[in-house]
């Protein structure tokens, strides 16, 4: 090319020029005018015609800028830009459920949400700007909102003790703590503590039939024409046995295995023959042991099928295995032995050890074997006769594929742990890290865990896991529980959110120790953190309650508020027992800042108790749910006997500020002056019923009719 | 033809500073122009003059220079990326988050150098491919052929250390797997695989070393490899184009 021609260009370069610069520029533009047109952009605009159209438009403007709005937290892990959209989240008059989304306030809750974020309870992609982006899964973030009806779980992956704020994931806790999920699977915040029980001498408590029937359906009633009538599985009262998925051939050779379970001998007991003689023949035998068996309030832990204007419901507690079909299940001689010492044939037990007379012993026990009974129980059960061999060893062998030694031990082997998955981090799985078989459900982890706990041989056709069958809210309960299962925080800078679980630890020493372990207290009550919830905790019971009447109360329970239905039972302690109690109760179980000093009782005089009188049936009405005499309420306790039950001390406190001594109670904070409280307190004082006349009376006919038969 | 423009500007260039900045007159000779060539740095790598047969696009088409454009692109994109970027483990994804969500046109900017380095890697193959089967390889151009092939193997790892910095699954897990084939060398591949993650596993040294390797030492020595690259091409006698098929006049190009 000639050296002037250089740098001269035809008219077809040209316009190729063109046009490729013409596209270029195009294609260049499209990134400035998405980002122009995002989606948040909309949203920011939207909120500010919204809130033109209402009249507190200044207010909702007020700090409006058409920017992205974020929480940011460096130290949380938190880059939350939730309120970009959520504009109104903390404006309160936007809270009506009229207000379209996403511009609606956020509910009251314990937590400001400028310190937490959004996405700590919430879940959900943070730093997104777009709604798919932020609620769902998608490609780079797995992790989607949490569905609303499970949010508590969210509580749980800090709050690692229960909080009254949370009822659903308590309830999925102790769900899970109650079907001994734990003997199988890890958990955090479960112990491994209390588990199914000890099988080495089930041979001797139980038929080879009745664990055939147990295998098959455990704990189902069935009425006279085989229709099923309570199923612990649709009352929420579920077994804690489950239903494993078992062949015929494995249900025999596991039956056969655990019929010659006989480690320990049973130590039979042999009743009077006098007492035999004398009540064999009683018409009146049943109808006795059926009086007894009531006042010894043994269906405050065990419930009892019963039916009443055709329905048969359960009553009683759930702290011991139902009762309804005793009679049909345990050997009679078992039974005997195990009443009058529980802890020889299983350690553990939760079961007091009452004091029984030859007499009530054989009443109780021929109620329980004829009353409590079903004929019918083992009418669809073959005749199984004595095991083989080869079922006892194959039994043997899937005693631990089935992951029954997980719960259950046997000859003292330890139980086996970790035969199911560990379930400590499953809250925070991926739907790419569970394994979902064939099954048609939505790919996400809230309807795995549905689907897995509803039928578990749908997701996972190989699964050991047993068939549970639960009611919605349930289902829903556990599945939260297991939604907060999240493992340890994602970086040690988090590891301060986490709120443990108390230690509960109550040392019981001295000569208390035993009284402590025979009539199992801890079962019901609790002391300080530690022990049932069923009954009044007793953390403080020294200082409420004087020691007279404890160990009064302890031989003769009269209920303190006879709107209960499940009550203390009588344990026909001896003196010496209720003396140890109540010397240790009323020592050791002080509230520190209640002086049982402070008050002196000899200031009280009667015109005192007249104006307490008058305040409490004038001007503060306390009878509307405290009972003296026969007048009152049921709300409150019963306050007939108040100043033989209640020290000076703890009524001075109480009336002062109640939720001090005992956060969750009823009644109200009064704010009264002092001196309306010293007058309440004279007049409470006086309350007296002279419980020793009432308990000779009532609990001396039982005793003379006991011992009488006895000697 | 004078047009006021033109008149303009004939004045500016006989200005002080324009002379001072220049240093030479319009290059409107051969001379001229060997000049202005040698005097400037940037056009220094260029050959003085180029016979036309080798600027018609099927000679070389063009791979090699539009490699060179990628890798200007990949420089500029690169060092804005650098302004958003943390090389530190919980920063790091954050930051793609940020780019995606938050920074103005963070994806297009993050997609041009992520696209840019693919094709990348896809010209200069293509360029060592076309260069193979012309017979570039041979002498005089031996040694810049052993150039090319330092300079595809800087572009892989390049491509390769810049996979790790978003510290995604698939960019954890392709470290891995590359760092595990790495370990299989005989005798001294644990201690090698060490070397590179600074470490045992792919943690927050291993995102570190991959850093500082991608945004300084590789693109250094890309640099200078290109240059010698260039540098040869002209001491070579320009590009290879068929010589033989060009004077027995069946070349139709």
């Amino acid at each position: 090319m000639p050296a002037e021609d250089m740098g001269k260009l035809s008219d077809k370069l040209r316009l190729t020029f063109a046009v490729s610069t013409v596209v270029c520029v195009l294609v260049l533009a499209i990134s400035p005018v998405k980002d122009f047109r995002a989606e948040w952009k909309h949203y920011k605009r939207a909120y500010v015609k919204f809130a033109q159209g209402r009249s507190d438009t200044k207010r909702l403007l007020g700090d409006y800028t058409m920017e992205i709005d974020q929480i940011w937290l460096p130290t949380m892990n938190v880059t939350d830009r939730c309120m970009t959209c959520h504009q109104g989240i903390a404006q309160p008059s936007l809270a009506d459920s009229s207000v379209p989304q996403p511009f609606r306030a956020h509910p009251s809750i314990p937590h400001n949400i400028r310190e937490w974020g959004c996405t700590i309870c919430h879940r959900g992609q943070g730093p997104a700007t777009e709604v798919a982006e932020a609620h769902k899964t998608t490609l780079a973030w797995e992790q989607p909102l949490l569905p609303a009806r499970f949010l508590q779980a969210s509580c749980g992956s800090c709050h690692q003790a229960d909080i009254k704020e949370a009822p659903q994931l308590a309830r999925g806790r102790e769900l899970l703590s109650y079907l001994n999920c734990q003997g199988c699977h890890r958990l955090n915040t479960v112990d491994r503590s209390r588990l199914g029980p000890d099988l080495s001498s089930v041979g001797y408590k139980v038929s080879r039939e009745w664990i055939y029937k147990w295998l098959k359906e455990p704990r189902t009633v069935l009425d006279k024409d085989g229709n099923t009538t309570v199923n612990g599985y649709e009352n929420g009262d579920e077994s804690r046995m489950p239903k494993f998925r078992l062949k015929e051939e494995e249900i025999r050779a596991l039956s056969g295995f655990l019929s010659v379970q006989k480690a320990k001998p049973i130590e039979v007991y042999k009743i009077n023959p006098a007492v035999v003689s004398a009540w064999s023949k009683n018409p009146e035998l049943l109808s006795q042991g059926e009086l007894r068996f009531r006042q010894m309030m043994c269906t405050t832990c065990h419930p009892l099928a019963v039916t009443r204007a055709g329905e048969t419901k359960l009553i009683g507690g759930n702290i011991g295995p139902e009762l309804t079909k005793i009679g049909s299940k345990v050997n009679k001689a078992w039974l005997i032995a195990w009443l009058r010492d529980p802890k020889s044939y299983l350690p553990n037990t939760s079961m007091p050890q009452y004091r029984w007379s030859d007499e009530d012993l054989y009443k109780v026990s021929e109620y329980v074997t004829s009353k409590l009974s079903d004929s019918d129980l083992f009418s669809n059960v073959p005749q199984l006769g004595a095991p083989t061999e080869e079922e006892i060893q194959t039994g043997k062998r899937l005693f631990t594929d089935k992951g029954c030694s997980s719960c259950h031990v046997l000859n003292g082997a330890p139980t086996q742990k970790d035969f199911g998955p560990d379930l400590t981090a499953l809250g925070r799985k991926n739907a790419s890290e569970l394994e979902f078989s064939k099954s048609k459900i939505e790919r996400n982890l809230v309807s795995y865990i549905q689907a897995k706990l509803q039928d578990p041989v749908s997701v996972n056709p190989a699964a050991r896991m047993p068939q549970y069958s639960w009611n919605q809210e349930d289902l829903d309960a556990v599945t939260t529980a297991l939604l907060s299962q999240t493992g340890p925080p994602p970086t040690s800078a988090l590891q301060h959110l986490v709120i443990p679980k108390k230690e509960t630890a109550f040392q019981v020493v001295g000569a208390f120790a035993q009284v402590f372990e025979r009539y199992k207290c801890y079962a019901c009550h609790r002391f300080n953190g530690y022990g049932g919830t069923l009954a009044p905790d007793l953390s403080y019971e020294g200082s409420r309650a004087q020691k007279k009447w404890i160990a009064e109360f302890l031989k003769n329970p009269q209920t303190i508020r006879p709107a209960l239905i499940l009550r203390m039972p009588q344990f026909n302690m001896s003196d010496k027992d209720a003396q140890v109690a109540a010397e240790y109760l009323s020592l050791v179980l002080q509230k520190p800042d209640v002086d049982p000093e402070s008050v002196d009782v000899r200031q009280f005089t009667p015109a005192m108790a007249a104006k307490g009188k008058q305040l409490y049936e004038v001007k503060y009405e306390c009878q509307s749910c405290h009972t003296i005499g026969a007048t009152g309420g049921y709300v409150g306790p019963n306050l007939n006997n108040a100043g033989n039950w209640l020290t000076p001390a703890w009524i001075e406190a109480w009336l002062r500020n109640p939720q001090a001594l005992l956060p969750d109670t009823l009644e109200p904070r009064r704010n009264f002056t002092e001196e309306e409280i010293r007058a309440l307190t004279a007049y409470l004082l006086t309350l007296r019923t002279g419980i020793k006349t009432q308990s000779v009376k009532s609990a001396g006919n039982l005793h003379s009719l006991a011992q009488g038969a006895g000697r | 033809m004078p047009t006021p423009f033109n008149a303009a500007l004939e004045d500016l260039r006989t200005t002080r500073v324009w002379k001072s900045i220049f240093r030479r007159g319009p290059a409107n000779s051969n001379r001229t122009r060997s000049i202005a060539v040698f005097g400037n740095l940037f056009l220094h790598w260029l050959p003085v003059k180029v016979r036309e047969k080798s600027l018609r696009v099927r000679a070389a088409y063009y791979l090699g220079s539009l490699s060179f454009l990628l890798f200007i692109m990949l420089v500029v994109t690169g060092v804005l990326l650098m302004f958003y970027y943390h090389p530190a483990v919980p920063n790091a994804y954050r930051d793609m988050k940020d780019l995606q969500f938050v920074v103005s046109n963070g994806v297009f900017l993050r997609n041009m150098h992520r696209l840019g380095a693919h094709l990348m890697v896809l010209l200069v193959f293509w360029h060592m491919f076309h260069v193979f089967y012309r017979g570039g390889y041979k002498p005089p151009h031996e040694f810049n052929w052993v150039i090319g092939v330092l300079l595809l193997l800087v572009t892989l790892f390049l491509s390769y250390t810049g996979y790790l910095l978003p510290w995604d699954q698939l960019a954890f897990w392709a470290v891995t797997v590359g760092t595990n084939i790495i370990s299989a060398m005989p005798v001294i591949g644990r201690k090698v695989r060490f070397v590179a993650l600074g470490g045992n596993i792919v943690g927050e040294n291993a995102l570190l070393r991959f850093y500082v390797l991608h945004v300084v030492i590789l693109p250094l020595l890309a640099f200078l490899f290109i240059g010698v690259h260039f540098w040869r091409v002209q001491k070579d006698g320009g590009l290879t184009v068929r010589p033989t098929r060009d004077e027995d006049g069946t070349n139709k190009d």
